[in-house]
């Protein structure tokens, strides 16, 4: 493939990959509302519990475990806001430097062609290769950041079951608790909501991750094949 | 792309470089200048990133640009700038004389406190490769901090927007041929984007001061001999900061 195609291809792929660091950054911004439910959703559930005095003991021992499943989901939301913001950064950095790597292709394309001109091309290879150096580095710390955010991203699953379980509970136990079972089923169907939302928009984040690893594993090759063609 | 010497004297030089055939149409034609003394360069408005490939390719036939040791910048446009990432990331080293209220916007293409040389608003000196050239406040014509260059050996008067023409395509001379004939380029430039008739006079006694035989505009055609004189008088009669009218 020659130059000019690899240089193509690359700009292609650097969009789309800033095309989908700004979808996962949408779509990892819905989780935000989603923290603040769950704390509302812990304060709601403390309340009922309190309401019911000692007929409420054992709804009290799960309204802890709602409490800390709140609690994980609200660090694991904040963690991914930081690394998306960065990720989203980095991804602006490499669309910027490409154009700016291309530049210097095309000025150096212009030297290569002139015999006996006064300036080394020498002298503009070394600021194509600060850009060089650049992207290589901004790649290496986006492929990164990916990577932490899957990190992050991989025990929400694991968080929506647990949702799930303490969902069943909680309805088991308003089953169970006579006059208060009402308010204890109002907090029952607030989680089997809350948890359907989040697993529905972990589903799409993932989606979104696997499509993105696989953009920056194609810029990757074309990268390594472009710095290193010549 | 025509490039032509201005001056050329022992180991004191200018050159120009303008009228890029290639340029996309909506990209606006500029020149670039640069000046040569003792084997170092300066890069007068060396461009924008859009035609940065170009200007530096055609100045590298004739100048070794790893000699060039700065850059001014008469003010703080795009078109006049805005490549400068570009150039320092060739060469880390490069100094960038810039007016001093713009240093921080001029900041947004890529530059760091290290390279610019901040110009106070009374103008001052900049020395290259032993040679003085002055530096002259030229502030509201057009940009609100803004300065032109003198070159007292070459008798050449950089003034940056000032003179400018939007020239058709096919005017292809580097010079100004019938002054009368290029008014037409000129003035609705100048009627919309300088602003001030106080700073207009005050620009035109200040460059009454000295010996120009060229005055270099960044944009159209360069006024040489009697057309310098022409070229004041005309700018002196006229009314500045009057073109929107026309663009409502």
């Amino acid at each position: 493939m020659s130059e000019d195609l690899y240089t193509r291809k690359m700009r292609e792929e650097y969009d789309t990959i800033f095309r989908q660091c700004v979808s996962l950054n949408t779509e990892l911004h819905k989780l935000v509302p989603l923290a603040k439910q769950m704390h509302l959703l812990s304060s709601n559930a403390v309340s009922s519990a309190a309401r019911a005095g000692s007929e409420g003991d054992a709804f009290r021992v799960l309204t802890q475990d709602i409490q800390l499943l709140g609690d994980d989901v609200a660090i694991c939301i904040d963690d991914t806001q930081q690394i998306i913001g960065e990720i989203v950064l980095l991804a602006s950095n490499l669309a910027r430097l490409f154009s700016s790597f291309v530049t210097y292709g095309e000025l150096l394309g212009h030297i290569e062609k002139y015999d006996g001109g006064k300036t080394s091309p020498r002298f503009f290879e070394f600021g194509k290769n600060v850009i060089a150096d650049d992207l290589r580095e901004n790649n290496t710390r986006l492929s990164r950041s990916i990577g932490v955010l899957i990190n992050l991203l991989s025990p929400v699953a694991m968080l929506a079951k647990k949702g799930q379980y303490l969902a069943v509970c909680s309805s088991v136990e308003a089953a169970n608790s006579g006059e208060y079972g009402v308010s204890f089923e109002a907090v029952a169907s607030m989680l089997r909501e809350l948890i359907r939302q989040l697993s529905e928009q972990s589903a799409r984040q993932r989606a979104l991750l696997r499509d993105l690893s696989e953009s920056m594993e194609k810029q990757q090759n074309t990268m390594r094949n472009l710095l290193y063609a010549r | 792309m025509r490039v032509e010497d201005l001056y050329k004297k022992n180991a004191h030089s200018w050159m120009v470089m303008g009228r890029d055939p290639d340029r996309r149409e909506e990209v606006i034609d500029t020149n670039q200048y640069l000046i040569q003394n003792n084997g170092r360069g300066l890069l007068l408005d060396p461009g924008g990133v859009e035609n940065f490939a170009v200007v530096a390719a055609e100045f590298s036939k004739h100048f070794d640009l790893a000699n060039v040791e700065a850059i001014f910048a008469s003010h703080q446009d795009p078109d006049v700038i805005s490549s400068l990432s570009f150039w320092i990331q060739a060469n880390p080293k490069l100094i960038v004389y810039v007016p001093k209220i713009w240093v921080s916007f001029i900041s947004h293409f890529g530059v760091s406190a290290e390279n610019m040389r901040p110009i106070p608003d009374e103008g001052g000196v900049i020395t290259l490769g032993g040679h003085d050239l002055e530096v002259i406040p030229q502030h509201y014509l057009h940009s609100s901090g803004c300065l032109s260059l003198y070159d007292p050996e070459a008798k050449i008067f950089f003034s940056g927007d000032i003179g400018a023409a939007l020239l058709p395509d096919d005017y292809t001379d580097l010079f100004v041929t019938d002054f009368d004939e290029h008014t037409q380029y000129m003035e609705y430039f100048h009627r919309r984007w300088m602003p001030s008739n106080s700073a207009k006079m005050r620009w035109i006694a200040e460059v009454r001061k000295r010996d120009v035989e060229m005055l270099c505009p960044q944009h159209g055609a360069i006024f040489k001999g009697d057309d310098v004189g022409r070229f004041l008088s005309w700018f002196e009669n006229l009314n500045v900061g009057t073109g929107w009218s026309e663009v409502r």
